[in-house]
Order: C-alpha cells, then structure tokens, then sequence
C-alpha cells in the first residue's frame, strides 16, 4: 500500500509523502515543497486531493488551512503559444 | 491488424467499420479507424506504455483518459506534451513517445540542511566548523 504512488508527475509514492509528513510535522504545502509532489506537469490536479487527504490523517491539518495547496491559473497546462505567443518557428 | 480491439461490444453492439488511418510510433507504422485518439489506436494494438517517467524511466501510460492528468502525453508532430488521449489520429501523423531525461545532482544532504534561519545560525556557531 505504501508503494502507492500519490503523484504520478513526479512519482511521489504515499510512503514518501507520509513518512515526511511525520519527519516534520509539516503543512501540506511543506510536503509538496520538500517531495514535489503535486509540482509535476498536471499541475497537482491530479494528486492534490490526495495529498490534502493524507496531510489531514497524519497531522490533522484539514485542506484549505492558511497556506493550502493553493490552485493558481493557469489552471491547465498550456503552452506559450495558446498564451498568445507566435506560431512555432523551426 | 488489430487483436486487442472490441469488434463485437456485449452492450454497444458491433463496430462500424470507418476508414482506416495509418500513423507512426516511434519509428514503426499502425493502423487506427477514423476517430480513435492516438492512445486508443495504440492499445488496440497492445501498447499500453506511451512514456516513461522522466527521471525514473518507469513506465507510463493510459490514466484518466478523459485529458485530465496529463499522464499519456507524447510528442505528436514535434509537438511536445499532447495528450494522446485526447488527440485523434490523422494520416501520416508521426507520434514519439515520451523518453527518460537526465537528471540534476541531488544532495545527499538534504535532510541535513537547517530549516529555519534559526536553525541555520545555530548551526554557524558550531566551535570546530571549518566553513565558520
Ligand atoms: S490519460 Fe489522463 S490526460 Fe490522457
């Protein structure tokens, strides 16, 4: 169960995720800056439920707290070129 | 051409044969039907893996496929990062998947390092600590 990868992205498994939680004591978003997890290429919008729901079981902190894996667009992954930049010139 | 594809679906019925489009993974050439997405085409030849993590090279494939997690991106067309799931077939359309890539240095430290600027002027007062 613990080899129960959390972030795919950044292949965070729930062992790492947990044994850091309880190493520091940390908020959710300690955890995210010190394993990565939820930093990867999704954006952590793939993972960041899950890893507000075992930050919640191991210290207790519940999502949304002061400093929470906050969501900051843009929302989805998108490239420069949809942000209107110029066509690709190769 | 493909064995892993449902022609005959137990609830959905039979599949209507539509034309067939003729692409290119990683070098080699296969057949899909009109309005598979890329990764669709892919599994129904058995391919399941479409990338590897990028700094463990453990494989990776089909996630969500509804274009959510980002977890079947390939290079489509030199095109970087498009989800195959999301990106139905054309002729000729040339799809590389996703490759390990060199990794930075890592500390070994790092569980050492001082947290706090406290705890990093603690550290400094060390008596016999040459870097003082
Ligand atoms: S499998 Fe999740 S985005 Fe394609």
């Amino acid at each position: 169960m613990d080899d129960l990868i959390i972030c795919r992205c950044e292949e965070v498994s729930l062992a790492d995720i947990k044994r850091t939680a309880h190493m520091y004591q940390c908020s959710a978003r300690e955890v995210k800056l010190r394993t990565r997890a939820g930093m990867g290429y999704c954006g952590g919008r793939t993972c960041r439920p899950a890893v507000d729901a075992v930050l919640e079981e191991v210290t207790g902190e519940k999502p949304g707290n002061d400093i929470p894996l906050k969501v900051s667009p843009p929302v989805r992954p998108v490239s420069l070129s949809t942000l209107g930049g110029s066509e690709r010139h190769e | 051409m493909s064995n892993h594809r449902i022609m005959d679906h137990p609830v959905l019925g039979k599949l209507e044969k539509t034309e067939e489009i003729t692409f290119i993974f990683d070098g080699k050439s296969y057949t899909g039907f009109k309005g598979d997405t890329v990764a669709s085409a892919l599994l129904a030849h058995g391919i399941r893996q479409l990338r590897v993590q990028e700094e463990s090279g453990n494989p990776r494939g089909i996630y969500c496929n509804i274009g959510h997690c980002f977890e079947c991106r390939v290079t489509i067309n030199h095109v970087e990062g498009v989800r195959s799931c999301m990106t139905p077939i054309e002729h000729n359309m040339v799809v590389e998947s996703g490759r390990l890539q060199p990794v930075p240095f890592k500390s070994t430290e790092a569980d050492k390092l001082p947290r706090t600027y406290a705890e990093f002027e603690r550290g400094l007062h060390k008596e016999d600590d040459p870097h003082v």
